[in-house]
């Protein structure tokens, strides 16, 4: 599991996460998400080379996500292949956290 | 193979967890599942050795799970055994259906494990053993 940030326009912070996100992936994420939750306003969490999400990985999003959106920033996720989306989807994280297969879209909700 | 009886054992830490994915994949490999269905395997088997981990077990290494895998009238059974207090996974899930949570703060990050158990299991079933649990999850063979 890899994690690489990318800034765009309008203050937005792009997390590009690589690989199975299971516990191990979790674990292996879970500090560098926390300290891009700490720094961030807006936060585009692009899922798109995620293969693998389990409850463990779930964890690594929504409570950097709560932290964001405490001090009244963003999130959005990006692209997830359709096994991630139905997770993300039976775990009713998209309907808090908001799903785009398309940037510019994910880019205007952010901004 | 017409009734594989194939044996895993682990030990009751996070860490070991990752130790199963590769006895899945060849389990699939052999009787030729889809990749979704694959993805299926993987995540119920990963909720529910966490939940006998985490809940269990309480996060104490040093005791046993042993899993078979078996081929049942064309389902894929994988059968989790523990010996820790009673624990049955397969409570109904939280109400799914009615009301949207309200914010993020309200989304609780844990407790989606059982859920997605429910959602991408095949079958289901758990049974208490006269020490122990047995969790028994099923996958129709393609």
């Amino acid at each position: 599991m890899t994690i690489s940030t990318e800034s765009m326009d309008g203050g937005i912070t792009r997390v590009l996460l690589d690989g199975r996100l299971d516990i191990q992936g979790a674990a292996a994420v879970d500090l560098r998400m926390n300290v891009l939750a700490g720094s961030s306003k807006f936060l585009l969490i692009d899922l798109s080379k995620v293969s693998f999400l389990g409850s463990m990985g779930l964890r690594s999003i929504i409570i950097p996500a709560q932290a964001v959106s405490r001090r009244g920033g963003k999130v959005a996720l990006f692209s997830p292949v359709p096994m991630v989306e139905e997770v993300l989807k039976a775990s009713r994280v998209d309907e808090i956290i908001p799903i785009f297969h398309d940037l510019d879209a994910a880019v205007a909700a952010l901004c | 193979m017409d009734n594989p009886q194939d044996r895993f054992e682990l030990d009751s830490q996070l860490t070991e967890l990752s130790r199963v994915q590769p006895w899945i994949e060849a389990l699939a490999d052999r009787y030729g599942f889809s990749e979704d269905a694959r993805f299926a395997m993987q995540l119920c088997v990963e909720e529910a050795l966490a939940n006998v981990v985490l809940h269990g077990y309480r996060s104490e290494a040093g005791h046993p799970i042993v899993m078979r895998a078996s081929l049942s009238e064309g389902t894929l059974v994988f059968a989790i055994d523990d010996k820790a207090p009673p624990f049955a996974p397969t409570e109904p899930a939280p109400p799914n259906g009615a009301t949207k949570p309200a914010s993020l703060e309200s989304i609780e990050p844990g407790g989606n494990g059982i859920r997605l158990l429910h959602r991408f299991a095949g079958s289901l079933r758990y049974e208490r053993l006269p020490d122990g649990n047995r969790l028994t999850i099923g996958f129709p063979v393609p």
